[in-house]
């Protein structure tokens, strides 16, 4: 006999799902911890992140430049922590997202640029992106940061439950 | 695979975006406040790239493959700062002037305090602009007193020699004494100098000896 569970869409039943509930826990720790640990790498040496990002040519205000680089890595440590626990897990991976699809972009068209300018192949362009993990192949941490967004869509869609402390913050599940 | 697709959680789409929105308020708030309470946290209103022209040109020097158009085209950009380009037989001369032993001739180091405990040029002085208040009671009477002085960093495409050299010029010292050694530590230890490690003056001297190949040219 499966239990039953409500969900907005109806009934569902918790054997039927829990083959898919698993990996989402790991999936949640995994993608968490993987950010807790880049934003504190760069967290601990912000003006070193500082560098990194004026690579980018993002922009050239200042107070701009530095809130991203004072900013950012304690937001990615925060939004790990988040899923670590199980809080706010679809609003999280949202955010995610909108920061891995991004970061993905500029990180593949400054590897672009160098590629021209050295006359190199696009997958032997390596530097320090500003990942938090030092000097990459960047075809490697563009494959990384694919599967990192998949991940994040996973979770997005409402796997990774198990464990959680408050997977929703709202009423409903 | 019709009661695989029926187990999947649907999201509701509202709930999402305003738990984002929440999330991304809350997350900021913290990151801000984090940044405030860290000791290596950054000032928001302070611009730590003085001199964006010469961040273009350490940028053009890392990746060009012409090296005489590179070293002219940084001197251009470093002399519409006001700055000097100092070579590495100019650095090696000032290094054995006896004036150095009277902090007449000064060198600073202006990487952080990891790389330039583990080596430096013997006797630098170091000024990380980062975090300028921890060295500049130390530094800046020194450079007021020097008739020259010798900012490195690591090298290649590092711009903090010249933010550096900026920031001293900034605070009241003279361009005309400044000078900038693009080649920085690596081209310093690359042409087999010693180099001293620990706190400055700490006596704890390396002299890299060059490869038997290299001596052996040499020769």
């Amino acid at each position: 006999m499966n239990p039953a569970v409500a969900t907005d869409q109806g009934v569902r039943t918790k054997s039927n799902s829990a083959w898919l509930e698993y990996p989402g826990v790991a999936g949640r720790w995994l993608l968490g911890g993987l950010f807790v640990y880049m934003g504190l790498t760069k967290a601990l040496h912000p003006e070193l992140f500082l560098k990194l990002l004026r690579q980018y040519d993002l922009t050239n205000h200042s107070l701009l430049l530095n809130s991203i680089a004072a900013g950012l890595p304690w937001f990615e440590v925060f939004c790990g922590l988040l899923l670590i626990l199980g809080v706010a897990v679809r609003g999280t991976a949202l955010l995610l997202l909108l920061m891995l699809v991004p970061f993905t972009i500029v990180v593949l068209r400054r590897a672009l640029a160098i590629s021209t300018l050295q006359h190199v192949a696009l997958c032997a362009v390596r530097f320090d992106c500003g990942c938090g993990g030092g000097e990459v192949l960047i075809c490697r941490k563009v494959v990384e940061n694919v599967l990192l967004m998949l991940l994040s869509c996973w979770l997005l869609a409402g796997f990774g439950r198990h464990l959680a402390a408050r997977f929703s913050l709202s009423k409903s599940p | 695979m019709r009661a695989a697709l029926a187990t999947l959680p649907i999201w509701p789409v509202r709930n999402v975006l305003v738990e984002a929105l929440l999330i991304g308020v809350a997350g900021l708030t913290i990151a801000l406040v984090a940044n405030a309470l860290s000791p290596q946290g950054l000032k928001l209103t302070r611009n730590y790239s003085p001199g964006g022209a010469l961040t273009a040109s350490r940028s053009f020097s890392a990746t060009g493959t012409n090296a005489v158009a590179t070293a002219q085209f940084l001197a251009a950009q470093f002399r519409s700062e006001g700055l000097q380009l100092a070579d590495s037989n100019l650095v090696a001369t000032l290094f054995a002037d006896p004036k150095k032993d009277q902090d007449l001739v000064v060198f600073i180091d202006a990487r952080d305090d990891d790389h330039y405990q583990s080596g430096h040029i013997p006797g630098a002085y170091q000024l990380d602009h980062y975090h300028p208040e921890s060295y500049l009671a130390t530094v800046l009477p020194v450079c007021q007193a020097a008739e020259k002085i010798i900012v490195y960093c690591k090298g290649g495409s590092c711009e903090d020699s010249e933010q550096t050299a900026i920031f001293l010029r900034d605070a009241g010292i003279s361009r005309d004494k400044l000078f900038v050694y693009a080649g920085g530590f690596d081209e310093w230890t690359a042409n087999h100098q010693t180099i001293e490690t620990g706190l400055r003056n700490s006596r704890q001297l390396q002299s890299e000896k060059p490869p038997p190949g290299d001596a052996a040219i040499a020769k």
